[in-house]
């Protein structure tokens, strides 16, 4: 696996995101850096949006020894949203040499700031505005520290339709990274069809902003290294790892957290220790990888 | 001249030293020796050694840097934890050299121990710190190649009186031929194979030297053949000598000697084993029920496999690999208490006789065989006086009188029909009114474990069992005055009371009994096992009301410390064991709803014990604050399968603008308060250390009596200020635990020190240690801290969740059950030859296409042919497959090659399960013993699994031109089908002139195709093609073209332990062996044949210019015939006269010249006279040497038609 020039078309069912996950843990075990070109819907409100993995994601393999800059990148090239997409995504993943590194990562240290990408496509620019305003709104009583983007794409960078949304990430003075992102856009075709008497309703942007701030917060108070949409992908990372100890700290564990965490015992043979401790209502998880290396990397 | 003499002193003569000879020589050297400052004396003018020139010395610096550098070797971590396993001592050598002898030798000298037979692997303790496995090795290429797997020592034995080899030089090629015997060639290709799979410590032996007679020459030898070792090894490599035998025995200090130098070997790090867990079997069961085999004698077997875990972690549910029979997983796996433990840690020197262990179940030595849940005791018959007979009653009646108390009382135990503990099942007391009635169980529950021994002791195991726990209950409720250490004393008295406790059981057939010891700590194990295992509902009831009775045991306690005043010490650390309980069980319990049923249903039946979910005790220890937790997490759970999003989707989201919900998170914020939230921190730090989360645990609410237990909220907060602080200080003590580990690595000698001193020394070498590659000593650094991390966190955690998390540990011993394993493997099952169980990496087990570098062993005298089957050896497995040899090209493009290159490495792609890229692969043609040739083919490493690389090959298209217009013509027989040509179009073609061209298009019937003939069809596959010059009818046009080559998916595995032992295993044949055997020859193409190319002088034609051009020509440009002229020329004419003086030099020149003529002449005479008596001479030792080899040919076709004669014979026996 690997290779450049890339291209897949991620169809319309599901957004971008949902195909990215995999594919990073795929791209990093390959043969060759992998180069590839997605196409579809790039921020919806089910799957996590291609913002938060650029800004949080990928940060998160620094932590596992894959070194961020040369050859890890996400270009957003166009942006989509549901029901008719029509975004572009350029994903670069490098490999792995031979192994990753075992993380000790526990300590979650103080949210010193926040960043986020407010988005807008082929609808009034102001929207954009509104939703930063909502959400700055919320952060005040908090930290100063708060810079949100705004990115606002019309014509073909647009895609087929119009939504608006906004990805929050807060930066802590450990360098951990939590996310929170949210998106409205009209609804799928489908779903149209079958209420078509009633127009859908859409979140104002205010709303949205506060909603995406909150969001933000309780994960936050959740506490943890990663945000809760994160957790399945560290806790695969651990196993992945040669066979050291890991240790994570996460909020609460989410249901598809435990799900990654069953299969991972199934396929890889990874048992995690998981203990909770109760001063910060954080769970404390422990695995000695499975010493998994890149085979398929030719050596020469 | 007396008296002169008497007179004055007499003068004595002074000594007159050797100025020559061997004495003098000797002096000098002693004085060189001894005086240090002669050194200086040499050299007389230091200045003369000097650096002279600036660049001299930055050249030898470089030099030196680089030596250094060379030196120096990417540091493997040791992720082994504890104990190591036994060292594994691999015994190699020709027929009759010596080994067993060896063996048996080194087992004397360590165990005071005559062993009658060496069979299978022999475990001794030989020091304080080490453990020794010896291993003869078989003298089969499979059992080399097993053997070189696990060796850590090879000790090559090598024939004094032989030698390696008898080395001819031809040239400069080093060829080898073997006379008399094939001794030596086993030595080379064990060498070769260990090369391949990572190479261990080699120590060579040399034996057979009491045939020399001659001092001289066994110096001699000796010399020789060391050197040959070095050559083969390394510089300076170890060649031990065994002067003799003694009373049959080997002298005993040499092998005393032998032994100390086994003993301070270190294995070295091979990067294949590190990865891999492995198992050098020493003990083999088989555990078939009879009534199976009897049925169905070739029904496959349950076979139980025994030894000591190495290489790495092994986790439960992965797949091993049983050399020689096939990949397995495991239906159990267990750890054993040690058969061959270290002695005890104390201070003393040297080994205590009852220390001196040794284990060699598969000799039949060592008198206790260690199961999962039982010991055999072997008891020679004339030891047996206890045991009933068939004519006990007799013994009784006749004896009756003389028995004394002991004696009756040991028979009236024999006579009891039931034990203890079945009597105990059958008086019941119910402590808790709503268990349900144990007794109503039913006992056959087929999903045990037990199944090994058969069934009739599978239920006898689990009455064992039932009973103990059933103890465990009346015991905590008769037991009134209970101490901490209860249930400690607790459980050793039901051991104590179990292994009193002697079953009877007579197990074979053969007229020998076993009796087998149930002791209660193996019980446990089976209790885990069964806990993993079962899903019977009331095994898990067992566990509950077991597990009840236990908690109320803990409750009784507790009451009775909490009504005791005093806070002594005593108390406080019941409080930590009692905290810690409650918080593994809170661990276990996370854990359990994530990997929904119990993880290891263990912490043994009577320490701790898991909760269930539905059991109605189930927040019974629960702090208050967390009790919706888990509730919470399982509310979770159902819409697990709803849709697979990572996306955490909450739909209730808090107010943010609320007053009081923003305090509670203000601290996690940089503009909150950095204290607390640093104690949050550091809190996180050192979870799981004392006393940091007491303060969760500080409200534990009995529900049964209502009272609390609040614990010490004071002293709480104390604590943790302290781990606030302890934090860094926890980080230095890593820190510094690790670079002492690093440290004792360098110089393993200090831990004999007083601490006070290794500090002192630490410090020292730290200070003035020379800067070595500054890289290398931080990367050394970082994987000692690494470690200590990992054993840290590791340490912290409960040993039933720390052997789910980790694996088995290196170095305990393992018992592994496989089941459905071939009848073969039972039937022909072979001590003598190692079995070796190797576990398999993630993405192993996959079969696949592999590219390999390879070469052509130099000894091996054939090149190898594309798409011969070869047996490669790689990773832990053997197998046949068919390989196609490739070259890459500059463009990348891999070529295939039909033989495989004489003296240079290239591809080769095959079929089979995948190994790691740069393992080792060992390529071997046949395994037969009877071939007098070196066997190993061709070594190498896996560069890659490729499914996508494409071998091509080059095809060439041959056409004739049909038609020939200008620079156009219509080319036949290239192609057969329009379509062809069409997928051709573009393609470039050339003649054999070198004209070139491009294919354009099939011609069409309009096109001066049409048929010759009315009616006839239009002939298919003529193309036209333009060229740059006009071509020639006779011209040939080619058509180069590449065709990819198909890479056979076949692989066959090598399955040795599935037959006869002195059978050899036959595989897929190759071609040659095929057309033999078929007497089929090999096909004749008359084009293939090279002839000697004959070019003949070209002949050209006169260049003819027409009259009528040469007419209208230029005069410069005509051509112009010179006039004939008749006389000749003056020129040619005139006569040339020599003056005197040249005539003399000119007769000079000639007389020299003839002399030199003739001289040569004599000279050639004598050459050839010469040759020819050389060759007179060489025509004779050729024949001598064709004798001999006949003669050698004559026996070994003896010796092997014996061989097949005795196998044939045994097989139809």
């Amino acid at each position: 696996m690997g290779g450049k020039r890339h291209m897949h078309d991620c169809g319309l069912s599901r957004s971008i995101g949902y195909f990215l996950e995999p594919l990073i843990i795929l791209g990093l075990f390959g043969k060759k850096p992998l180069t590839i070109t997605l196409k579809g819907i790039t921020n919806d409100s089910k799957d996590p949006s291609v913002d938060t993995f650029r800004t949080t994601t990928l940060h998160m393999l620094k932590r596992f020894g894959v070194p961020i800059g040369d050859g890890l990148d996400l270009k957003i090239e166009r942006r989509g949203a549901p029901p008719l997409g029509g975004g572009e995504i350029l994903l670069q993943i490098p490999i792995v040499p031979n192994t990753l590194s075992a993380a000790h990562w526990i300590d979650e240290g103080m949210v010193k700031k926040i960043r986020g990408i407010a988005f807008s496509t082929k609808v009034s620019p102001q929207i954009v505005n509104r939703v930063i305003y909502a959400a700055r709104g919320i952060f005040n009583s908090f930290i100063p520290d708060v810079h949100i983007f705004s990115d606002h794409r019309t014509n073909a960078a647009g895609g087929g339709s119009p939504g608006y949304g906004i990805s929050l990430v807060a930066e802590t003075t450990t360098g951990c990274l939590i996310s929170a992102d949210v998106a409205v856009s009209d609804r799928k075709a489908d779903e149209m069809e079958e209420e078509m008497d009633e127009k859908p309703k859409l979140t104002p942007p205010e709303e949205l902003g506060e909603q995406a701030a909150s969001m933000l917060l309780e994960e936050i108070e959740q506490g943890g290294v990663v945000d809760s949409t994160h957790q399945g992908l560290l806790f695969i990372l651990c196993a992945l790892c040669p066979p050291d100890v890991s240790k994570v700290r996460v909020g609460k564990l989410t249901p598809y957290g435990i799900e990654t965490l069953r299969n991972i015992r199934d396929f890889l043979g990874v048992t995690f220790d998981i203990k909770p401790d109760p001063n910060s209502g954080t769970v404390l998880l422990k695995c000695v990888g499975s010493g998994i290396k890149n085979l398929s990397r030719k050596i020469s | 001249m007396a008296k002169e003499s008497g007179g004055s002193e007499q003068a004595h003569k002074a000594h007159r030293q050797h100025k020559s000879g061997a004495s003098s020589k000797k002096g000098k050297k002693g004085k060189n020796k001894g005086g240090d400052g002669s050194g200086a004396d040499q050299k007389k003018n230091p200045k003369a050694f000097a650096f002279t020139s600036s660049t001299k010395a930055k050249k030898l610096q470089s030099r030196t840097a680089e030596i250094e550098q060379r030196r120096l070797h990417m540091p493997v971590m040791d992720r082994s934890i504890g104990e190591p396993p036994p060292f594994v001592v691999v015994v190699q050598g020709p027929p009759q050299v010596g080994k067993s002898l060896l063996i048996k030798c080194l087992v004397k000298y360590y165990t005071k121990h005559n062993l009658p037979e060496v069979r299978g692997p022999i475990t001794l303790v030989s020091g304080k710190h080490r453990r020794v496995q010896f291993v003869e090795c078989p003298n089969d290429i499979n059992g080399m190649i097993d053997a070189a797997k696990i060796a850590d020592l090879a000790l090559l034995l090598i024939d004094g009186s032989y030698g390696f080899e008898m080395s001819v030089i031809y040239g400069t090629f080093l060829l080898f031929i073997m006379v008399e015997s094939q001794k030596p060639r086993e030595t080379f290709e064990f060498l070769n194979i260990m090369q391949v799979h990572g190479f261990p410590k080699v120590m060579g032996v040399l034996t057979h030297l009491d045939g020399f007679k001659d001092v001289k020459k066994l110096r001699k030898t000796k010399q020789r053949l060391k050197h040959r070792f070095w050559a083969e090894i390394m510089h300076g490599a170890k060649l031990f000598y065994l002067s003799g035998l003694i009373h049959g025995k080997y002298v005993k200090r040499e092998v005393h000697n032998l032994a100390r130098f086994i003993s301070v070997i270190k294995p070295t790090p091979l990067t294949w084993r590190m990865a891999h867990p492995y198992l050098l079997i020493d003990r083999f069961e088989d555990t078939t029920p009879p009534h199976r085999v009897l049925t169905d004698k070739k029904c496959d077997r349950n076979i139980i496999l025994y030894g000591y875990l190495r290489g790495c972690n092994m986790k439960k549910g992965s797949k091993v690999h049983i050399t020689g029979v096939g990949d397995f997983s495991l239906a159990g796996m267990s750890s054993l208490a040690d058969p061959c433990p270290l002695p005890s840690a104390a201070k003393k020197k040297g080994l205590r006789d009852k220390e001196k262990l040794f284990y060699a179940p598969m000799s039949g030595l060592g008198d206790l065989l260690y199961d999962k849940d039982a010991v055999y005791i072997n008891i020679n018959d004339h030891f047996v006086q206890f045991s009933k007979t068939d004519g006990d009653n007799d013994m009784a009646s006749t004896k009756g009188k003389d028995h004394d108390v002991g004696q009756v009382m040991v028979k009236n135990l024999q006579a009891t029909k039931f034990s203890i503990d079945e009597r105990l099942d059958q008086s019941f007391i119910n402590i808790f009114g709503r268990t349900p009635p144990v007794l109503a169980l039913n006992y056959n529950d087929g999903e045990n474990d037990e199944r090994q021994i058969d069934i009739e002791d599978q239920n006898q195991g689990d009455d064992q069992e039932l009973s103990e726990k059933k103890r465990a209950v009346v015991e905590c409720d008769t037991d009134e005055d209970s101490n901490d250490n209860e249930e400690v004393s607790e459980k050793e008295a039901g051991q104590a009371r179990q292994s009193c406790e002697l079953r009877e059981k007579v197990e074979i057939g053969d007229g020998r009994i076993r009796r087998r010891a149930i002791s209660s700590n193996f019980t446990d194990d089976v209790e885990e096992e069964e806990g993993d295992e079962s899903s019977d509902d009331e095994d898990e009831r067992v566990d509950n009301h077991e597990q009840l009775s236990d908690d109320s045991y803990y409750l009784e306690e507790t009451d009775k410390d909490e009504d005791s005043e005093d806070e002594a010490v005593n108390s406080s650390k019941w409080k930590e064991s009692l905290i810690a309980r409650t918080l593994a069980r809170r661990g276990v319990n996370l854990i359990q709803l994530v990997y929904g049923q119990p993880v290891s249903n263990q912490a043994s039946a009577v320490s701790d014990s898991s909760e269930s979910e539905q059991s109605d005790d189930e927040d019974f220890f629960k702090p208050k604050g967390q009790a919706n937790k888990g509730i919470d997490d399982k509310s979770s759970f159902d819409d697990i399968n709803a849709e697979d999003c990572s996306k955490f989707v909450k739909l209730e989201l808090k107010d943010w603008h609320a007053r009081d919900l923003i305090e509670s998170i203000r601290d996690r914020f940089v503009t909150g308060d950095w204290s607390k939230a640093a104690k949050r921190g550091q809190d996180a730090n050192d979870n799981g250390e004392e006393g940091d989360d007491e303060g969760a645990y500080d409200y534990i609410e009995d529900l049964e009596t209502g009272e609390v237990y609040n614990g010490g909220v004071g002293a709480d907060s104390h604590e943790e200020d302290k781990t606030g602080a302890g934090a860094e200080a926890e980080e230095r003590r890593r820190k510094k635990l690790a670079l002492r580990a690093k440290f004792d690595a360098e110089y393993p000698f200090s831990t004999f020190l007083s601490d006070e001193e290794e500090k002192e020394t630490e410090n020292k070498s730290h200070g003035d240690k020379p800067k070595e590659g500054g890289f290398f000593d931080k990367l050394k650094e970082e994987m000692e801290l690494r470690k200590q991390l990992n054993m840290m966190e590791l340490n912290e955690m409960d040993e039933e969740i720390r052997v789910e998390v980790e694996g088995f540990r290196t170095g305990t011993y393992l018992r592994l059950e496989v089941h459905d394993v071939p009848y073969e493997m039972v039937e022909y099952f072979d001590p003598h030859h190692p079995l070796l169980v190797g576990g398999i990496g993630l993405g192993e087990e996959n079969v696949g296409c592999m590219q390999a570098t390879v070469k052509r062993h130099r000894w091996h005298k054939k090149v190898l042919k594309t798409r011969d089957p070869i047996i490669v050896s790689i990773g832990w497995r053997r197998f046949q497959t068919v390989p196609i040899y490739a070259l890459e090209d500059q463009n990348g493009r891999h070529r295939m090659l039909k033989y495989t290159p004489e003296h240079m490495h290239c591809l080769a792609m095959f079929w089979g399960p995948l190994a790691p890229p740069k393992s080792g692969v060992l390529a071997v043609q046949s395994l037969s013993n009877n071939q007098a040739t070196f066997r190993i083919t061709a070594t190498g490493y896996v560069q890659e699994f490729n499914h996508a690389t494409k071998i091509m090959k080059k095809i060439k298209l041959v056409g004739y031109p049909y038609k020939i217009f200008k620079k156009t013509a219509l080319i036949k027989d290239m192609f057969t089908s329009d379509l062809e040509i069409a997928r051709f179009e573009g393609a470039a073609i050339r003649t054999v002139s070198g004209v070139r061209g491009q294919v354009k298009k099939a011609v069409k019937a309009n096109l001066g195709n049409r048929p010759k003939k009315k009616g006839e069809k239009v002939k298919e596959g003529i193309a036209r093609c333009t060229f740059e010059d006009r071509i020639l009818m006779s011209d040939i046009v080619f058509l180069r073209a590449w065709t990819q080559v198909e890479i056979p998916q076949f692989y066959n595995p090598v399955t040795t332990s599935l037959q006869p032992r002195d059978q050899s295993w036959r595989g897929m044949k190759t071609t040659a062996e095929l057309r033999r055997e078929n007497n089929v020859p090999i096909p004749y193409n008359k084009d293939s044949v090279y002839k000697p190319i004959k070019r003949l002088p070209r002949k050209f034609n006169p260049l003819v210019i027409p009259p009528k051009l040469q007419k209208e020509l230029p005069f410069k440009t005509k051509p112009k015939a010179p006039l004939k002229i008749k006389r000749p020329t003056l020129d040619q004419k005139r006569a040339v006269i020599m003056e005197p003086h040249e005539k003399k030099l000119l007769t000079l020149v000639q007389s020299l010249r003839t002399l030199h003529n003739e001289k040569k002449r004599k000279r050639e005479l004598e050459k050839e006279k010469k040759r020819k008596a050389n060759e007179k001479e060489k025509a004779k030792t050729e024949e001598v040497l064709k004798k001999r080899r006949r003669e050698e040919r004559k026996e070994r076709y003896r010796r092997e038609d014996k061989e097949q004669r005795r196998t044939r014979r045994k097989i139809e026996a």
